[in-house]
């Protein structure tokens, strides 16, 4: 079924790259579009995932696939929503400083959380025990079907996205980022929109946590620290904060480039990859986000074109 | 009969109520009213010279500057005491209390149309759920901004507010849009070339008539003289004059003692 | 809660967590003066600790000798991505959301560089091992106890030089209005630079103790940072005397729950939640301000 070209590396690296743009595009309307800057990323997508592997692995389900995974996965999806609930409504009326201690640190006290609870969690030893929801024949068949209903879950993300830029909900968000007091003095409740919007983006960021560790089979404390956060921030910087389809174009460029050209198709020494490769990574992502926001803030396609865009949708 | 009906209308006014309203500025009181409603009559004008304290009482009763001493509330038309700095900052335009910018506030990346479409738009349709709502919100309010944008000639409301003078007047169009019960306009006029400083006067003047409340704080006394049915007069932090402009005006060395001969 | 507890939690958070007040000293003056939050000033005191551990290890020197230069270069080093960096951005009309995500990218790209450069295994100081001093009943290394007076003496500096010079009234003056501190002569270059050097020596210094108390690694910095966040912002409101004020009572809070929990990571938890609450209490009364 899957195609043999598709090797395991491959399938693996191109659900990293569906896997930060669904980030990158959820980050996009708390950064990009409402002017919050969420350092917590990892903390939604972590708690949804170790939520999710807790539940699955620890309890007793009296029911089998797909519910298991189902009822698990939508636990996740619940209770990153409430976390984006807490988190938004701590930060609502904080200034930038503020949001960056709050967000940040959430996001280290959800990788606290999972280390020591380590009856729970497996801590700093991890946890197996997760797995797709169904087996339809090789590893590489399961992966590359889950690749598929993980790019399809991220694919309306990019819809809603792009939806919402032309919807009321998006004007306000717009509007809340540009200039929140003036906004108050329309009569929008600011922060209540920005409480519903972290809640709901938190709660897309649980699932997609939750998908991750599908594919992984294993939770791992490592694998939820500030490099997510910072692979979605550098995507969506270089491709552009203010564009849905920044966060696609970026997370190619970055992510992309990374773990699928380098790490497939690059002839280097194989020590290389183990070592040098991925903290060479993390620093050129680091020099991105500094040079994009030095000499082109808005990234690779620029600003919001919304005089084109209400030309189109309303006419003359 | 007719004293009677006057009456009538009068109390179906909002008023705005200040009392023992004080507020100082490192140490220099710039706003000191003792007790003063507004609002009885359908357009009252607030003059007076530079550092008056006009824009401060303006930015004291929408609570963007808090009061040292006293109260500030809203009489609305049908009944109660609404304390204003107890509102949250959006209760305001939701009590039907709006203020227009002295100084040029707007949407930078929102056009023309977003800005209008916002003010108008119910909270039902900014729901994170309601992605296809924007057809059903422009259906309903489409032709009341389409009125506002022919009338004062906006050419290409897809474009975004260039000129200062066109952000001021969509500022103005937004505070419209809101049904203001009681409209505070701090200097609209400013920046407006004559023609469209005309068509704001004829746009309050028809909103006053239809029992919103409008206090407006205005340099240019044109404006003044043709629009109000009040005028107060504010110096040093109080207001020392009151009546309607042939008075006010007719107090010429007053007058003339702070804003100069040639207004008169 | 008896007395043993109370001298453990005091001496210990005092001495082993006194770099922490340093680093959130020098982070606060960055903040309150140049109102930036310098997400790589982590790799300042990082860098500290591998200049200290440097000049140890390459020229036999003691650890009181290499912490002057060290503090130097660290200074020198913090004025650098001043001058690269933040100037240029600044120039550029950078918004101050702008500048925390690229003081971020800056606190990852240098980190990671220094990890290319110097690999995983954990490099130490080369020092004998220091006495073992008992204050109030509590075993106290002479390096940690250095480390406790240093801070003391370097905030009383800090503090004498800020409010008593000429160059700390420049400085003051020019945070709190730019344009008439440079209608009155003062050059926002130099004192700038003045103040990114003094946040950078502070740094360093905290690095360099840091280091020579456990082991030197990429990550040293980053991992003090958010708790240097946290005790800058919420002391840094009330001045050099709040950031210490509650840096001391961090570093005690610290040593009293790690020693309460055995479990050093339950104590960052809990002062996350306490500032973050703290944070938002104060938030709260500063939301009403901002009116149109």
């Amino acid at each position: 079924m899957t195609p043999d070209f598709l090797g395991s590396f491959l399938i693996s690296g191109l659900f990293d790259v569906v896997m930060v743009i669904g980030l990158a595009l959820l980050l996009h309307l708390q950064l990009g579009l409402a002017r919050i800057a969420n350092f917590g990323v990892v903390g939604f997508w972590g708690l949804g995932m170790y939520t999710f592997g807790v539940l699955y692995v620890q309890v007793d389900w009296p029911f089998g696939e797909p519910f298991q995974f189902l009822v698990c996965a939508a636990a996740a999806t619940l209770v990153a929503g409430l976390a984006g609930l807490l988190i938004g409504w701590l930060i609502g009326d904080l200034d930038t400083d503020g949001v960056l201690v709050g967000t940040l640190g959430f996001a280290t006290a959800v990788q606290i959380l999972a280390t020591t609870q380590d009856d729970l969690t497996g801590g700093a030893r991890g946890m197996g025990g997760l797995d797709f929801p169904y087996d339809i024949g090789r590893v590489k068949d399961n992966e590359f079907l889950w690749l598929a209903i993980t790019a399809a879950v991220v694919v309306a993300v990019l819809f809603y996205a792009w939806r919402v830029h032309r919807s009321p909900y998006g004007r306000l968000l717009i509007a809340v980022g540009g200039n929140e007091p003036l906004a108050r003095s329309l009569g929008k409740s600011t922060f209540r929109t920005k409480l519903w919007l972290f809640a709901v983006t938190a709660a897309a960021m649980g699932l997609l946590g939750a998908m991750n560790g599908v594919m992984a089979h294993y939770l791992d404390v490592g694998n939820i620290g500030v490099g997510v956060t910072l692979a979605a921030m550098v995507g969506l910087v270089l491709g552009g904060t203010a564009r849905v389809w920044g966060a696609v174009v970026g997370v190619i460029l970055t992510v992309g480039l990374f773990d699928i050209v380098i790490q497939s198709y690059l002839p280097l020494p194989k020590e290389w990859y183990t070592q040098a490769i991925p903290v060479l990574r993390e620093a050129a992502f680091g020099a991105v986000l500094i040079l994009v926001l030095l000499f082109r803030p808005l990234g690779l396609l620029g600003d919001m074109r919304r005089d084109k865009l209400m030309g189109k949708i309303h006419g003359r | 009969m007719v004293a009677d009906v006057v009456d009538a209308v009068a109390l179906t006014r909002p008023r705005i109520r200040v009392q023992g309203a004080v507020k100082s500025f490192s140490g220099r009181v710039v706003v000191d009213v003792d007790d003063l409603v507004l609002g009885d009559r359908p357009i009252e004008g607030l003059i007076g010279p530079n550092g008056a304290g006009k824009t401060t009482l303006m930015r004291m009763i929408m609570h963007s500057t808090p009061l040292d001493r006293g109260r500030i509330s809203l009489l609305p038309a049908g009944g109660g005491d609404v304390v204003l700095s107890s509102l949250p900052a959006h209760g305001m335009a939701r009590r039907g209390v709006v203020k227009s910018n002295q100084v040029i506030m707007d949407f930078d990346k929102l056009t023309i149309w977003d800005s209008l479409l916002l003010a108008v738009a119910e909270a039902r349709y900014e729901q994170p759920h309601r992605i296809f709502g924007e057809r059903t919100l422009f259906a309903r309010h489409a032709d009341e901004i389409r009125h506002y944008l022919d009338y004062f000639g906006f050419a290409d409301p897809t474009a975004f507010a260039m000129s200062a003078g066109e952000k001021k007047l969509l500022d103005i169009v937004r505070c419209l849009l809101l049904r203001p019960t009681f409209l505070l306009l701090d200097e609209p006029t400013a920046g407006l070339p004559d023609e469209l400083t005309e068509k704001v006067m004829r746009v309050v003047r028809d909103l006053a008539a239809s029992g919103t409340s409008v206090v407006i704080v205005e340099h240019d006394l044109n404006v003044i003289w043709n629009l109000c049915d009040e005028v107060l007069f504010m110096a040093e932090g109080k207001v020392i004059l009151r009546g309607d402009p042939p008075s006010i005006r007719a107090n010429g060395t007053v007058v003339e003692k702070y804003l100069g001969e040639g207004h008169v | 809660m008896d007395l043993d507890f109370i001298t453990q939690s005091l001496v210990i958070g005092l001495t082993e967590n006194a770099p922490l007040v340093l680093a959130a000293i020098g982070f606060a003056l960055l903040y309150k003066l140049t109102g930036l939050i310098n997400v790589a000033y982590s790799e300042t005191i990082t860098l500290g600790s591998y200049f200290g551990m440097w000049l140890n290890t390459t020229y036999g020197l003691d650890f009181y000798t290499i912490l002057i230069p060290t503090g130097l270069l660290a200074g020198v080093f913090s004025v650098a991505t001043y001058l690269a960096i933040f100037r240029p951005a600044k120039r550029r009309n950078v918004g101050a959301l702008e500048m925390i995500i690229i003081s971020f990218g800056l606190s990852i790209f240098l980190r990671h560089s220094l990890q290319f450069v110097f690999g995983y295994p954990q490099r130490y100081y080369d020092v004998p091992p220091p006495d073992t001093i008992m204050i109030l009943g509590v075993g106290v290394t002479s390096f940690r106890l250095l480390a406790l007076v240093g801070v003391a003496v370097l905030s009383l500096l800090l503090w004498l030089f800020i409010q008593r010079t000429s160059y700390g009234l420049q400085i003051r003056a020019l945070a709190s209005d730019e344009n008439l501190a440079r209608v009155s002569g003062i050059r926002p270059l130099v004192v700038t630079v003045l103040i990114w050097f003094i946040a950078g020596v502070a740094g360093g210094l905290a690095g360099a103790f840091y280091g020579v108390g456990s082991s030197v690694s990429p990550l040293l910095g980053w991992r003090q940072f958010l708790l240097i966040l946290m005790v800058a912002l919420v002391g840094g409101s009330w001045g050099l005397g709040g950031v210490i004020l509650v840096g001391v009572g961090t570093s005690v809070a610290l040593a009293a729950m790690a020693l309460q929990f055995d479990q050093v990571l339950y104590a960052q938890l809990v002062l996350i939640v306490v500032f973050v609450v703290v944070l938002k209490v104060r938030g709260r009364r500063l939301a009403e301000t901002t009116k149109v």
